[in-house]
């Protein structure tokens, strides 16, 4: 077979480019991925410095109650209005934009971490120990995450620390896959037969000559799995299984106002909203950039 | 019957076919040869109306028998060109395993023909649906006949058992049979025009033969026109009435074929003439290069110690599926196997694809560890090049990282060889050069690389901890003729600079008869003949030698 | 059918597994059950008899067994928080059964909503050269995919529960009274769990089907003179099909994970909810038996989709 026929630009011409089979769709996509990338960074820079600062100052205490302001309205004073202990909802929502940032960084950070290790070991090397892990991890991954993270806390007890590591543990088998199916695509590739020939360690294999490659493919996952675990811890906390009280959280912000819907729909509107808001600017930023690499 | 005027073709306002006049009458074989990006695949999808619709056509015309199919600056008339496509001009492609629809049955695929282009199609799928509730029993008939017509059509390409390929699936065909099925699609309709667009250069030489011997055939007896496209000169000419060579769009030259191969009027005719390795001609290597290799060869007859000795060695491929409940079953795909190389010189090793070529190099490099019987190496890590230079190339590192790396291992390896960073660097720039390249590439990354020049740095890496013997897997198979030209040159060169030994593996005939001092002929797993050069084209022992090197 | 009888027999084992799990994971847990059933005023002898009453006095492992044992043979053990009345215990199948109707309809009509709307929409938008369409759905699929389903719920709740009045938020309405009434209110928890997944699936049939375009075949297809919509419909989506129908396989297990939040926000009682209120009162033989449950409905699933898939891939069902 002869790879130049493969590779032929005449053919990658036709065939690649005529995809949408629509004239111009090559500068449509150079603007698509800019736009993609302009409005991600915009959202996620504005949710990371709310949140980071809500870690440290908020406008009101978080925990301040006032009989007074009970159900007030979005005003200049409470931005979202009060809740039905007139604590500010403003405050609140950045409190617990910061701890769902805080909680899903460091989730993604643990099983990023387990991941690669576990992937690119399992990947390459392949055998037994490779059978064994891919048991759990198929087992796991068919298994609804949140369930999973239920039951693990269930067995630990609620709590911040808690969620971090049932979630951690629930998200390292999805990034061993990847990593995992990343080291035998490439492990076979010639570029490694080479440095195999050439007697090239294997750490230094691994690390130093695998690794680089999937960089781009696990950046993806790694956004993937950020939005996946804004998602599961919010849902934890909804069903009040999660983050407790006095912190703020959003997903219990939201099951507290579900009950107040018809009276004070802002509130239920601005904890949700902020979820959104994270996780929709946060995938527009990952869909930019991962256009941007095409 | 078939005029092209003045075609210009474009892709996002870049021309990439540029004034093209053709024409074919009832009966001829005109070939369209060409480089990758000379143009030749986009003119035969024009013709054929199947350019995507981004492509633009910016002057000239298409006739089909003084129908106006295709002109400047008018959409193209899809309705129009439906009547023609299939039954009055069809087209075959390259890859006979991707062209056909892998989920359906390829027996249906070619009544797909028939149904389409069927005298009284209902229209809709309305019309459809109500006309196969009231006259099933009618469209029962004809489904029979159409079915008795691609049973016929498989006969007459050549395939056996046609029951059995009507149901099948393209998987489970081979490439040649694939291909066959291609054809007998095709031609059921008896197009008056055959477009070819490199139908065999996905297959091995034997079945390559067979399906050109096949294609002449059906032309001497359909009298149907065809436009033959390939990159390969050779197989123009043993096909082709007359040839048009294409370069950059254009047509560069048209003529007779006979007469362009004698009087090549342009010098790009000349140079890929004289590019495409032939037995025809004589070899092109300067003269000392000739001197030096007929001492190189001299001295491994000389009886030197060999690099590699290699003595009834077996190979064994051990089924991947290491599942729990599978049994590991070992195949045996190398059998007996005693030879040697000497340093030095160039061993060619050929045979069909699946012949165990590739499971032999590997146990020699101490790649495969399943294997019985004997190799004994004279030589530091014997290296490697491989076959497609996009992928022989870490991504994600600079050349000169790259170049430097096997150095590094090496001291890793063995304190001995450890070198300071100057000396790496140096040494990288030095082979650098050895493989003709510039200092500016040194911190570039492969993706802003050429294929001929991605295989120069493959050489090079391969080269610079100096082993006695460098493996190459089909070293040129992926590159231009006049690429392929320059790196066998240039393997050349350091061969006699480095006095290395190379193991040959190549499914190109010529390309091993310019390279190669001695030749070694595979088979199912076994080594059945080897030889010098000369003589296993002179006088080969083997009925199965013949064959193989008589093919092109 | 040697691939159907490996692929039970790795069923069972991960069965197996999980079950060993779900058993032990429980055991480690710190608290005293008995403690946290009759409190901390009780007498030693009552707490000893408990204890004897729920097996707790033997060994993990025989406990596993007789529990196994028990539940092979259809007995799935007892409540620690609910009892039928004063001196009865309540059994978990009681306890499980009227439940599991509710939320197995609301995963089927999810379902039903996903591969009914998403598979047209997917289609339509491969084949739209409108960019206003084109540019519409890529919004909404991203926007919809970034709304948890929680909120969704509410959303919903707020939008046609509250704002046009087309349910009673909170009223839920029994299968065994009023059967059309039930699915009516179960259409809107339905809707939020499957909205997203349709946006998703359809962009992932989209993607297919324009990648299966690209494919040398359909060149040889427009060769033959087919026409456009033939090729789409003839050979296209078939192939396209194939990883959408593992796709809808992964989605069953989301669908799961979703019923449980959603249950939750509509106030369904099902066994989503009965799950969450079992983990937070700690009454782990309901736990274990409903952990088991859905990993057996989940693995279940995978292995009809994968025998699915077998049956409309050819290039598979060789190997």
């Amino acid at each position: 077979m002869r790879m130049e026929e493969k590779h032929s630009p005449e053919k990658d011409i036709e065939w690649k480019k005529g995809t949408s089979w629509k004239k111009g769709t090559l500068w449509k996509r150079r603007i698509s991925w800019n736009k993609y990338l302009a409005a991600g960074v915009i959202m996620t820079g504005i949710a990371l410095t709310i949140g980071i600062l809500g870690l440290f100052w908020t406008p009101y205490s978080t925990t301040a109650m006032s009989a007074a302001e009970k159900f007030a309205p979005p005003s200049i004073r409470h931005l979202f209005g009060t809740d039905n202990f007139g604590r500010d909802i403003f405050s609140r929502v950045m409190q617990g934009m910061g701890t769902t940032i805080g909680i899903s960084t460091l989730v993604v950070l643990f099983s990023g971490t387990a991941g690669i290790l576990l992937g690119a070991i399992t990947g390459y090397f392949g055998g037994l120990l490779d059978e064994a892990v891919m048991r759990v991890t198929d087992a796991v991954n068919g298994f609804p995450s949140i369930l999973l993270a239920l039951v693990i806390i269930s067995i630990l007890g609620n709590g911040k620390h808690n969620v971090i590591i049932s979630l951690g543990i629930v998200f390292i088998p999805s990034f061993v896959r990847i990593v995992r199916s990343e080291f035998i695509r490439l492990r076979d590739a010639d570029y490694i037969r080479r440095a195999r020939l050439m007697g090239v360690g294997r750490l230094r294999i691994l690390f130093v000559h695998i690794l680089p490659n999937i960089f781009s493919v696990f950046w993806v996952s790694v956004m993937i799995g950020f939005n996946n675990a804004i998602l599961a811890e919010s849902g934890m906390s909804y069903l009040g299984i999660g983050v407790q009280p006095p912190d703020a959280s959003l997903g219990k912000m939201l099951s507290d106002a579900q009950g107040y819907l018809q009276s004070a729909p802002w509130y239920a509107l601005a904890p949700g909203l902020a979820i959104v808001w994270i996780v929709l600017g946060f995938s527009l930023f990952s869909e930019g950039v991962r256009r941007y690499g095409e | 019957m078939i005029r092209i005027e003045n075609l210009s073709v474009a892709f996002d306002k870049t021309e990439v076919v540029k004034n093209v006049n053709l024409d074919l009458v009832d009966g001829e074989v005109l070939g369209v040869v060409g480089e990758s990006g000379s143009g030749k695949s986009v003119t035969a999808l024009t013709l054929m109306g199947l350019v995507s619709e981004s492509a633009q056509i910016t002057s000239g015309r298409i006739l089909f028998d003084d129908v106006v199919l295709q002109e400047a600056g008018k959409p193209r008339d899809q309705v129009l060109y439906r009547r023609y496509q299939g039954a009055q001009m069809s087209m075959i492609f390259q890859e006979p395993m991707t062209s056909l629809n892998p989920t359906q049955r390829v027996g249906h695929q070619v009544e797909e023909m028939l149904w389409l282009h069927a005298e009284h199609r209902p229209q809709g799928p309305w019309k459809q649906a109500s006309d196969a509730l009231r006259l099933s029993g009618r469209r029962t008939g004809q489904k029979e006949e159409f079915r008795t017509r691609v049973l016929e059509a498989f006969h007459a390409v050549g395939l056996r058992d046609e029951e059995r390929v009507y149901t099948s699936y393209p998987h489970q065909l081979s490439g040649g049979m694939r291909q066959r099925v291609m054809i007998a699609m095709a031609l059921i309709l008896h197009p008056r025009l055959l477009v070819a667009d490199e139908p065999t250069t996905a297959l091995d030489v034997t079945v390559q033969n067979q399906i050109i011997a096949l294609l002449r055939k059906i032309n001497s007896k359909q009298n149907n026109a065809m436009l033959f496209i390939t990159h390969d000169l050779n197989l123009a000419r043993r096909l082709c009435g007359r040839i048009a060579v294409m370069k950059d769009g254009r047509v560069v030259e048209l003529g007779e074929t006979e007469e362009i191969f004698r009087h090549p009027r342009q010098e790009y005719t000349k140079r890929l003439i004289e590019a495409v390795p032939s037995r025809m001609k004589k070899k092109t290597w300067s003269a000392d290069a000739v001197l030096g290799k007929a001492a190189s060869a001299e001295a491994a007859l000389n009886n030197s110690a060999p690099v590699v000795r290699v003595h009834d060695l077996s190979v064994f491929y051990q089924d991947g599926s290491n599942s729990l409940f599978g049994q590991k079953k070992k195949q045996c795909v190398v059998a007996d196997a005693s030879f040697e190389i000497y340093p030095g010189e160039s061993l060619g090793l050929v045979g069909e694809s699946g012949c165990g070529k590739t499971s032999l190099s590997k146990a020699i490099l101490g790649m495969n560890r399943s294997i019985r019987g004997e190799i004994v190496s004279n030589t530091t890590r014997p290296q490697m090049v491989f076959q497609d230079p996009y992928s022989s190339l870490n991504p994600a590192k600079t050349i000169g990282w790259l170049l430097q790396e096997p150095l590094r291992a090496a001291g890793a390896l063995d304190r001995s060889k450890v070198m300071t960073k100057a000396d790496m660097e140096a040494a990288a720039y030095d082979m650098l050069h050895r493989v003709g390249m510039e200092d500016k590439y040194f911190h570039r990354k492969p993706s802003q690389l050429s294929g001929g020049q991605r295989q120069r740095v493959s050489i090079g890496q391969a080269l610079i901890t100096h082993p006695g013997l460098v493996v190459a897997d089909e070293p040129v198979s992926a590159l231009d003729v006049t690429i392929q030209a320059q790196i066998m040159e240039l393997m050349r060169r350091l061969q006699q600079e480095m006095k290395l030994a190379y193991l040959f593996i190549s499914h190109d005939i010529n390309v091993v008869y310019q390279m190669c001092d001695r030749i070694m002929v595979m088979k199912e797993g076994r080594i059945i003949e080897v030889g010098e050069t000369e003589r296993l084209f002179r006088a080969p022992k083997e009925e199965y030698t013949r064959e193989l090197l008589s093919s092109s | 059918m040697k691939y159907i009888g490996k692929k039970l027999i790795t069923l069972i084992m991960t069965l197996f597994l999980v079950s060993v799990a779900a058993f032990l994971a429980f055991q480690i847990i710190p608290g005293d059950v008995v403690t946290s059933i009759l409190g901390t005023e009780a007498t030693p002898e009552r707490e000893e008899q408990l204890r004897q009453e729920l097996g707790l006095d033997k060994p993990p492992v025989v406990r596993y067994f007789a529990w196994a044992a028990d539940v092979l043979r259809g007995d799935l053990g007892v409540s620690y928080r609910y009892s039928k009345n004063m001196n009865e215990m309540m059994p978990v199948t009681e306890l499980i059964g009227d439940k599991l109707p509710v939320t197995l309809w609301l995963a089927a009509v999810s379902m039903l909503l996903i591969i009914g709307v998403s598979i047209p929409l997917g289609v339509l938008w491969a084949r739209s050269s409108n960019h206003f369409l084109d540019g519409l759905l890529g919004v909404i699929t991203q926007a919809s995919m970034a709304v948890p389903s929680f909120f969704l719920g509410i959303l919903v709740t707020y939008l046609f529960g509250i704002l046009l009045k087309l349910f009673a938020p909170g009223g839920y309405i029994s299968y065994q009274e009023n059967f059309s009434g039930f699915l009516g209110y179960l259409f809107f928890p339905a809707i939020s769990i499957a909205l997203p997944k349709i946006a998703m699936t359809a962009r992932f049939l989209r993607n297919s089907m324009l990648t299966e375009l690209r494919a040398d075949y359909v060149r040889t297809a427009y060769s033959k003179g087919a026409t456009k919509r033939r090729v789409m419909y003839k050979h296209v989506l078939r192939n396209a099909m194939m990883p959408v129908v593992t796709f809808l396989g992964m989605i069953i297990a989301e669908i799961v994970a979703g019923s449980i939040v959603i249950e939750q926000v509509f106030s369904l009682p099902g066994i989503g909810r009965l799950l969450i209120s079992s983990i937070s009162t700690r009454d782990f033989p309901v736990v274990e038996i409903l952990i088991l449950y859905i990993t057996f409905v989940v693995i279940f699933v995978y292995f009809l989709v994968d025998i699915l898939y077998r049956v409309i891939d050819p290039r598979i069902s060789e190997a």
